[in-house]
């Protein structure tokens, strides 16, 4: 009987461990299906203020961060923390006075993406079922590689410029010469020598006046002096800060916003030591924060005048990526004007850029639904739907 | 026989011409007339050409080595997150000068107020503004305010007029010296609270409140008669039949936005509703109202009360009612009062004349037909114009008898609006101490020893209640840009209370609400929800309608011989306060399309007498001279000038302009009235004066552009009056394929049935598009920049003719002649149907502007922003934050014209975009067409079926402008339907 009962015992006992295993693996499972890139995504914002087992920033280290609180509360601190410090949630106001009362701004996140968060942080601030991503290391010398690649890019651009200002002078004088030869020194015999050499030069001098005319007024590779030396490497691509976190006003209005200086706060309340610059270029933010002076920017990407341009149009309803039209910011320290903003570049966009006609906006278009239905179209550009319309852009 | 059409009277001579072929005349193929010197004579030489070479080489050469300019770019230090930059913020808030009434939406852009909405959501203006509201943005920029307070001649600063007029106060109280405080009617009731807690605080102090136009003549009639000392409410469109006596009430008479809208609902044709209300106005000058009657007839001022009175007897007897002795007229009445008895109870008798025996008439006419209660509420009244002249003429002979030793004065300005300015100001010189809160240094303003600077409107918190149960708030839309107080908080602080007017206002509203405490709930979130719709309606059982006492009637004692005059405001300007307003200025004025000055309107017999014409100038009363205009519908033996020119102390672009007519009003029992002076008009002999008519450079020949008809023949078949537009239809054939648009084709309807010509859509779409004012030289050269222009054509018999007002804007066709003729392909068609001008291509051949049959296409002759030649608001620092950042202003030498709003167009479609749906029906709007009191102006998709545009094309009455051009406009009109019997 005894040897009956341990066995039964210890049967229940392997049942019991079965049990909690077979939904540990359940929950593992669950894990791995619940979490998406999107988290990934959504956590680029929180990564401001937070890391995952990389130590205290601006917020607390989210490492076991499941563990240490109930998810429930997990998921309402995040949506709203204020929300609830104010309601006087006692673990609230304890991490709110620990961390100098720096308030958590709130967010859109439903609760599933807030729990997809923080699946994502139980991983370990990786994508479940993506390859383990390359070390931090691998990553820096990744992007120093490219960096070199843009500002030889830039330098070659540059380097262009001069040929172009060469060329012309070295035509100018051909020119001059072939003139000087065919009137008045006579040294070549055969006329249609310098008259051949007058029509090239003259041509390629053409050539040029007409590039440099066509740039005036705009400004490729403008990179002017800004009153505070700020990287958007070391912001957008070293710390991994989503565009829109500072530039929050992209997808809602024409201007994507340069950010007040109480978004740099959120975070430099903390931060006032850089990596690169020390303090003296942070300590130009607080001291504009603490005197309520402005920081005066200077402006890069400057617009042909009786330009309408709408961020929201091409940032919230069109899907663009930033980099589309500025380029790699990520790798830029000081940011650089990439693309001419000539109205053939937007054109060229116009033309070639699929419109997202599955925008319930789009479904008067009865005509071009057709065409699709019938596969005379198998995308719809811009220009389909008055993309290349003056009164698009100039009003 | 066919009607004639005419727009102007030598327009009228020349057609009735045209039927002996001898005498036409052919026109100049183009008039130099305006040009200048320079201009005709064209004087460049080969000098001119070499140095205009070297410039351009040099400027070229210049520009090539210029670097960019360096642009900054600032971001606000904390963000507060209801502003983003780019997109604008819509506070409701409330229009109200102590005149004018309208509830609004004013839109920001980066904090600065740039245009004015109705506001939709009030129960009293419903979404419509007039002219005035609209044009009283630019108020806030004008150069003209006052930057500081004024102590003398000089600005000082607020502690010293404090600590002073305190002293003064203080003074006063303790000696008990008379003080008065003047204002307008003030509809308030935070500030009517605030006012009477300040004289219990000051008891020495009396209040006295003044109207620039008075309405007290009614106010004593109701006393008599209900014995309250009101003006009821009336519903415009709960009535069939409206008779009104002088009674402008689609433009000035009380609250004209209001009226409008109720008067337009009744004004509409659809399928369901073939019925019109009917409007008979008799009327001395040819009004706005009196444009719009159906029947209209001219009558002296004299005559006025006999013609109530015949028009009471008939309908006396045919209810049995008392009749009274009338003198015999020679007006008609009989039809107007067989279709006021047909309508019992569903009609309306106003007049707008302040004379106590005509209001006594009118209130019996409105009793024998059952009106009270129904189209007339004695139980919610209006508020406005509450003032009695009495008080204000007891106010100067105390003053002059030296009894007032103070006087402040808020809003008001009797040193150019009062009947006798010279008695007021030799009153004021003996008044111990003067404080003004005024907002410009007014005529008024300048003889006080204090000026208080106030606020713009759009600066203030306020609240109002224009009628009893109807309020509305003011809330401040922008920051104080000077040094000003509100005129309450000045009161709040010599009262020696700690807070401002705001807060104060918020008590009052939390102890007002209190008592409603279990309806309507927690007081903050009531309190955010009011200021946020900006309306407030106290919904309460009715009380009964008082009841009627009779009066006995008399016809008011003749006049003396003579030419009689009718003063009338102006749909532009008004009262006068806005004197400086450049859009106001410019405004055509919807009857004459003169812009820029007063006149006097003299009738055809008259001019014909005196042999005057158009221009001429004439002596009135040998007072000061004005320029005629030979006006059509003027009564035989009166004349009319209009009220609200001729500032002194107005700013840079209204002094001077026109002349005062002010000292004509005629007082007589107490009563100030607009009409009754008899004046003597002479003509100054040889002399001239130049007005800035747009009336002769519009004209559309004679050409079927108006269509009307009877609402008789309409119910017989709806095409009447638009037979043509099916033989238009058929006789189009074009070669060219039809457009066909996918998705989107804006198209805008026009109902001129409804459209009473207002020129609400005038300054909307001027504020809107930043459409400069050119000055009225320019106007004389006939190029005025509105892209919306109302024209008016007159019809029928000259002495009293009928009247069309007619907006026109460009048509977007798609057919579009404008488009075939530009070398550079500047304007162009849109896939969405729109006409499109690129301004930056534009290369100003002006080839567009001949070949548009519409003439709507506007040429900028100079550049008009930040030139020192037209030194109006676009050349003012001030004066440009007006100026909407959504649409360029346009540099000189390129053409510009109506673009159906398109800033407007794209931002909604993004909005929808955004948020992933379909664009709906009426979301959509033009300047003109959001703020239309009369709702005429319809927008939208004419690829949706179901939108309200494409119902409106399928109307019997849809035509298009000159139709048989085959330009195939995307704007469409529908036909003018009179309720007249044919």
């Amino acid at each position: 009987m005894i040897f009956n009962v341990s066995v039964i015992k210890s049967l229940l006992r392997l049942k019991g461990l079965l049990l909690s295993g077979f939904f540990t693996l359940l929950l593992f499972i669950n894990l791995s299906y619940g979490q998406t890139a999107e988290a990934e995504a959504n956590f680029a914002v929180c990564k401001a203020c937070h890391t995952i087992g990389g130590g205290k920033l601006v917020g607390p280290d989210l490492q076991g961060v499941t563990e240490r609180r109930d998810e429930a509360w997990l998921i309402k601190f995040i949506q709203n923390s204020q929300e609830l410090i104010n309601a006087g949630d006692p673990e609230a106001v304890k991490i709110f006075e620990e961390y100098n009362k720096i308030p958590m701004p709130p967010n859109n996140l439903t609760d599933d993406q807030v729990r997809d968060i923080l699946l994502y942080i139980e991983n370990g601030g990786v994508v479940a079922g993506a390859e383990v991503g390359e070390t931090e290391q691998e990553v820096a010398e990744e992007v120093a590689v490219e960096d070199a690649d843009t500002e030889l890019l830039v330098e070659m651009k540059r380097e262009d410029a001069r040929h172009l200002q060469a060329t012309f002078i070295a035509m100018v004088v051909l020119i001059l010469l072939a003139l000087f030869d065919l009137l008045v020194t006579k040294i070549i015999k055969q006329k249609w020598i310098p008259i051949v050499i007058l029509i090239i030069a003259v041509i390629i001098s053409g050539e040029v006046i007409f590039i440099e005319a066509t740039n005036l007024g705009r400004q490729q590779y403008y990179q002017p002096e800004q009153p505070v030396w700020f990287s958007h490497k070391v912001h957008a691509g070293q710390n991994q800060i989503d565009c829109k976190y500072c530039h929050f006003t992209a997808d809602k209005s024409m201007h994507s916003g340069i950010p007040p200086v109480a978004v740099c706060m959120n975070c430099h309340n903390q931060v006032k030591k850089g990596k690169i610059t020390g303090e003296t270029e942070i300590a130009k933010v607080i001291d504009a924060y603490n005197n309520g002076e402005p920081i005066e920017w200077v402006k890069v990407h400057n617009l042909p005048d009786h330009v309408y341009f709408n961020h929201s149009q091409h940032v919230n309803v069109g899907k663009m990526d930033c980099t589309e039209c500025h380029g790699d910011v990520e790798k830029m320290d000081e940011i650089i004007q990439v693309n001419d903003l000539s109205m053939g570049w937007c054109i060229d966009c116009h033309r070639t850029k699929e419109v997202n006609f599955a925008n319930k906006f789009y479904d008067q278009y009865k005509q071009l639904h057709e065409e699709i239905a019938n596969g005379e179209k198998s995308k719809v550009l811009v220009t389909d739907v008055g993309g290349e319309d003056c009164q698009r852009c100039h009003y | 026989m066919d009607k004639l059409y005419w727009q102007s009277l030598d327009h009228y001579k020349d057609l009735k011409e045209q039927s002996n072929p001898d005498k036409v005349k052919p026109e100049p193929e183009f008039s130099i007339e305006g040009l200048d010197e320079s201009e005709i004579k064209g004087k460049s030489s080969r000098r001119d050409f070499l140095k205009m070479l070297g410039f351009s080489v040099s400027a070229v050469a210049l520009v090539s080595s210029c670097q960019m300019p360096v642009r900054k770019a600032i971001p606000l230090l904390n963000q507060p997150s209801d502003l983003i930059p780019g997109v604008p913020n819509f506070y409701a808030s409330t229009f109200y000068d102590g005149n004018d009434y309208c509830s609004i939406l004013v839109k920001t852009r980066e904090s600065r107020p740039i245009k004015i909405e109705g506001n939709d959501l009030s129960k009293i203006t419903k979404g419509g503004t007039n002219a005035r509201t609209q044009a009283s943005v630019l108020n806030l920029y004008d150069d003209a305010r006052l930057k500081n307070p004024r102590l003398g001649k000089v600005d000082s600063d607020w502690e010293t007029i404090d600590r002073d007029v305190l002293n003064k106060l203080q003074d006063a109280r303790e000696s008990g010296k008379k003080v008065v405080l003047l204002t307008p009617t003030i509809i308030s009731p935070s500030t009517r609270q605030l006012i009477n807690e300040f004289i219990s605080e000051y008891p020495n102090i009396s209040w006295i409140q003044r109207d620039t136009i008075n309405y007290s003549a009614m106010r004593k009639a109701n006393e008599l008669n209900f014995g309250q000392r009101i003006i009821p409410n009336y519903h415009f469109d709960k009535a069939d039949t409206i008779v009104s006596f002088n009674a402008d009430f689609l433009g000035n008479w009380l609250l004209p936005v209001a009226f409008t809208k109720q008067f337009s609902t009744k004004r509409k044709l659809t399928d369901q509703n073939k019925e019109l209300n009917r409007l008979y106005q008799f009327e001395s000058n040819l009004s706005l109202t009196g444009s719009n009657a159906d029947y209209r007839f001219t009558i002296k001022p004299s005559e006025e009360s006999a013609v109530l009175l015949n028009l009471y007897n008939e309908i006396a007897r045919a209810t049995g009612a008392n009749t009274f002795l009338a003198p015999v007229t020679t007006i008609d009445v009989s039809k107007a009062a067989n279709d006021l008895i047909a309508s019992k109870g569903k009609s309306i008798v106003v007049s707008g004349t302040n004379n106590l025996n005509i209001q006594l008439i009118v209130n019996a006419i409105n009793h024998l037909l059952g009106n009270y209660g129904k189209t007339i509420d004695t139980t919610k009244p209006i508020h406005l114009n509450q003032a009695d002249e009495a008080d204000m003429q007891q106010l100067v002979k105390d003053m002059n008898a030296g009894k007032i030793s103070g006087l402040l004065v808020y809003n008001t300005n009797p040193a150019y609006d009062e009947a006798d300015t010279e008695s007021f100001v030799n009153g004021l010189g003996k008044v111990a101490f003067k404080v003004s809160f005024a907002e410009t240094l007014d005529e008024t303003a300048e003889l006080c020893d204090f000026v208080c600077t106030t606020h713009n409107f759009l600066e203030t918190w306020d609240d109002a209640q224009p009628i009893e149960g109807s309020f509305s708030f003011t809330q401040p839309t922008i920051r104080p840009i000077f040094n000003t107080r509100q005129f309450q908080d000045n009161l709040i602080k010599w009262m020696g209370l700690d807070m401002d007017y705001a807060s104060y206002m918020e008590q009052h509203w939390k102890s007002m609400l209190s008592q409603h405490e279990e309806v309507m709930g927690n007081f903050t979130d009531n309190w955010n929800k009011l200021k946020h719709d900006g309306v407030f309606q106290h919904e309460e059982d009715d009380s009964a309608q008082a009841t009627f006492t009779e009066q006995a009637l008399k016809a008011t004692e003749p006049l003396a011989e003579g030419i009689e005059l009718a003063l009338y405001e102006k749909i532009s300007m008004g009262t006068g306060k806005y004197a400086n307003n450049p859009w106001l200025l410019e405004m055509p004025d919807p009857i004459t399309t003169a812009t820029w000055d007063n006149y006097v309107c003299v009738p055809i017999d008259l001019a014909e007498e005196k042999s005057l014409k158009y221009e001429d100038v004439v002596l009135v009363n040998g007072a000061f001279e004005l320029p005629v205009i030979v006006q059509p519908g003027q009564a035989s033996g009166t004349v009319s000038i209009a009220l609200g020119y001729g500032r002194i102390s107005a700013g840079m672009a209204g002094n001077g302009v026109g002349k005062n007519a002010y000292p004509l009003l005629h007082t007589k029992n107490g009563f100030t009235n607009n009409t009754g002076t008899v004046v003597t008009i002479e003509k100054v002999a040889g002399k001239t004066y130049e007005l800035a008519a747009t009336q002769i450079h519009h004209n559309m020949e004679d050409r079927p552009i108006v269509r009307e008809t009877t609402l008789e023949k309409f119910k017989e078949n709806p095409i009447s009056g638009n037979e043509q537009h099916i033989i238009d239809e058929k006789n189009n054939v074009t070669l060219y394929s039809k457009v066909d648009y996918d998705g989107i084709h804006w198209g805008m309807t026009i109902d001129l049935t409804s459209c009473t010509g207002c020129a609400n859509c005038v300054i909307a779409c001027q504020a809107e598009n930043n459409v400069p004012v050119i000055g009225k030289d320019q106007v004389r050269k006939r190029r005025i920049m509105h892209w919306m222009r109302i024209d008016r054509y007159y019809s029928a018999d000259p002495e009293n003719p009928e009247v069309h007002h007619m907006p026109v804007m460009c048509q977007h066709c798609d057919n579009a002649p404008c488009e075939n003729v530009c070398p550079v392909a500047a304007t162009n068609h849109s896939d969405e149907g729109l006409n499109q001008m690129a301004y930056n291509r534009c290369i100003g051949t002006r080839y567009c502007i001949n070949n548009c049959p519409y003439k709507v296409r506007r040429f900028n002759w100079y550049e008009f922003a930040n030139n020192n030649k037209f030194d109006y608001n676009m050349n003012s620092e001030l004066g440009k934050l007006v100026l909407n950042p959504d649409v360029i202003v346009r540099q000189r030498g390129v053409v510009e014209k109506c673009s159906l709003c398109v800033q407007r167009l794209q931002s909604k479609k993004l909005e929808a975009k955004r948020e992933n749906r379909a664009l709906v029906d009426g979301e959509v709007q033009t300047a003109c067409s959001q703020s239309c009191p009369t709702n005429a102006i319809h927008f939208g998709n004419l690829k949706d079926e179901n939108s309200v545009v494409v119902q409106d094309n399928k109307s019997d009455r849809m035509y298009h402008l000159l139709e048989q051009l085959h330009t195939l406009p995307s704007t469409s009109y529908l036909t003018k339907v009179r309720n007249k019997e044919s």
